[in-house]
């Protein structure tokens, strides 16, 4: 049944993957804030997810390993491993496109960055151990066994990092609450100078009239470190962001969410928001590439796992023999 | 229960006997130690930092490294040893698992304690280093030093079964601490500059659910890597 089923679900992994690839450039409308470069998220996303699942599976058949000691289960961890490294080079390379047009920088060791650097490196070390020991079982325990030492490290640097940290690019404030999400409040006395991301503001002056609040901020951009001084108003009399201001060169633009205290003793609450402030996601052609993209990233990933767990345990029988 | 605690205690005190005779893993980190900060002090001694706003950044990465890498030279030893003088096979023979890792945490705690102390003075005498806060800087290094013996023993028992392939145990160990690293650096940063316990309460709850992590993962592998 299964047998029957594989080659169907092969040929529709290239269909999916094909239409994909179509439609990623042909079919799903630019982004309205970030432009043309906003399509890198139906391949970015998708690949960082599997990242993860790959890393988790290969814990799964290291445990699994150490319980039964089947030859099967040690090539099905290397193989996810192999897949789990590629996948992150992926992730990693089509982040940083996106990085360098959007925020001016390939790498700036924002809490993502470095946690998929660092599962990287993992996996890299747990290669170079494989790869130092002669084959047998004591390779396969001892890989297993630091796969699994490993995957303990894991969730403190996708989950508890990036809540410590404060300076992230990453779209973390639905997940994670950083300390930055809400904006900066700036005071015309006291605190006059903060940072947002990687973005440092400073309060310069304050003009109000009986409707409209004026502030002159200085931005300075983290990429090329050039400082710009930027108006955004407020509207005191409904309470909303009058004139939204974009930081130039970058797609971030600077609004004044709040205004509270007198008018002598002002705070002002500043957010830097990405340009249209719109999810990446809403568009509906998006939001189908998107998911058709993540099946299909996955049933590649099921099949080029499978295929290369059965090829490497295939090896380890013969080398079995030979021994 | 008893027998099991007093077999770890023998284990750390056999290796404790065999440190003092030998030295081996002693010099090795102490030395390392004292180069580093000699070497930093060169540049960044009490008048390259005392004009500089970050620091107490520069010193908080700076004291870790110095510790890391002197630690990584030193804390292998307690498991390559028995491999190479092939008294592994009697310590399995005669004492239970968990007794042999309790036993080698304990003595690389040790060492980690000694260490981290030469080079506390070692950068409070050549950099200038003033702590502003003490008792943070103190539970900092311990909760730090604790998380750094913790996952080093259970790597130095897999890197002893590589034949003793020392340079594995850098590369093994790098990533899986590098975590604890970056959240020891940020807390020794807020001790040495004094912004208050508020700000180091998150880092020290995760510096020490990392090792509580790191320690229950350890307990449960080191069995099958001492019998493999």
């Amino acid at each position: 049944m299964i047998r029957q089923l594989a080659t169907p679900a092969k040929i529709s992994t290239g269909l999916l993957l094909s239409f994909v690839a179509a439609a990623m450039f042909l079919w799903v409308p630019a982004h309205e804030g970030l432009g043309n470069v906003g399509r890198i998220v139906i391949v970015h996303v998708p690949t960082g997810w599997l990242t993860c699942v790959a890393f988790l599976v290969s814990a799964l058949y290291s445990l699994l390993y150490l319980r039964r000691g089947r030859l099967s289960d040690d090539a099905n961890a290397v193989a996810a491993t192999e897949l789990g490294l590629l996948f992150s080079l992926l992730s990693t390379v089509t982040g940083a496109i996106f990085a360098k047009v959007v925020w001016g920088t390939f790498w700036n060791w924002d809490p993502r960055e470095t946690a998929i650097a660092v599962l990287m490196l993992i996996y890299a070390a747990y290669f170079a151990l494989r790869t130092s020991l002669v084959p047998g079982v004591r390779q396969r325990r001892l890989s297993a066994i630091y796969a699994l030492l490993a995957s303990v490290s894991v969730p403190f640097l996708i989950f508890v990092i990036p809540r410590v940290t404060d300076s992230t690019l990453h779209p973390n404030c639905a997940i994670l609450n950083t300390p930055n999400c809400a904006g900066l409040a700036l005071t015309a006395d006291g605190r006059i100078q903060g940072q947002v991301d990687d973005f440092r503001l400073k309060l310069l002056d304050v003009q109000e009239s009986d409707t409209l609040l004026t502030a002159t901020i200085e931005v300075r951009d983290p990429a090329s470190g050039t400082l710009t001084t930027l108006q955004p108003s407020f509207d005191l009399v409904s309470g909303q962001p009058k004139a939204i201001e974009r930081v130039p060169d970058t797609l971030r633009e600077v609004q004044i969410k709040r205004v509270s205290g007198t008018a002598s003793a002002r705070t002002i609450e500043v957010a830097l928001a990405n340009v249209g402030n719109i999810g990446l996601l809403t568009d509906q052609r998006t939001l189908i590439t998107f998911l058709v993209s993540l099946l299909g990233f996955t049933a590649l990933f099921i099949w080029v796992w499978r295929l290369r767990a059965l090829l490497l345990g295939l090896q380890a029988h013969v080398q079995g023999w030979n021994a | 229960m008893r027998h099991f605690f007093r077999a770890a205690l023998a284990v750390a005190r056999k290796d404790w006997q065999i440190e003092l005779r030998t030295r081996y893993a002693l010099n090795a980190m102490l030395l390392f130690a004292v180069v580093t900060a000699v070497l930093v002090s060169f540049r960044l001694g009490p008048l390259g930092l005392s004009r500089d706003r970050q620091a107490a950044t520069t010193l908080a990465v700076l004291l870790w490294v110095a510790i890391f890498f002197a630690a990584l030279n030193g804390l292998s030893r307690t498991f390559v040893r028995e491999e190479e003088m092939r008294t592994a096979a009697l310590l399995r023979l005669t004492t239970p698992p968990l007794a042999v890792y309790l036993g080698k945490l304990l003595i690389n705690l040790l060492l980690l304690v000694a260490l981290e102390l030469l080079v506390t003075l070692l950068f409070v005498a050549l950099m200038n280093a003033r702590i502003a806060q003490p008792g943070l800087f103190a539970l900092t290094l311990s909760l730090g030093g604790l998380g750094l013996a913790v996952a080093t023993t259970i790597i130095a028992a897999l890197v002893a079964k590589a034949d003793g392939k020392s340079a594995l145990f850098t590369v093994l160990a790098f990533p899986l601490l590098l975590p604890l690293l970056i959240v020891a650096v940020e807390t020794t940063e807020v001790a040495l500059a004094g912004s208050g316990w508020a700000q180091a309460a998150p880092g020290l709850r995760l510096l020490a659910a990392y090792t509580l992590a790191e320690l229950a993962a350890s307990l449960l592998l080191f069995e099958r890597t001492w019998e493999s």
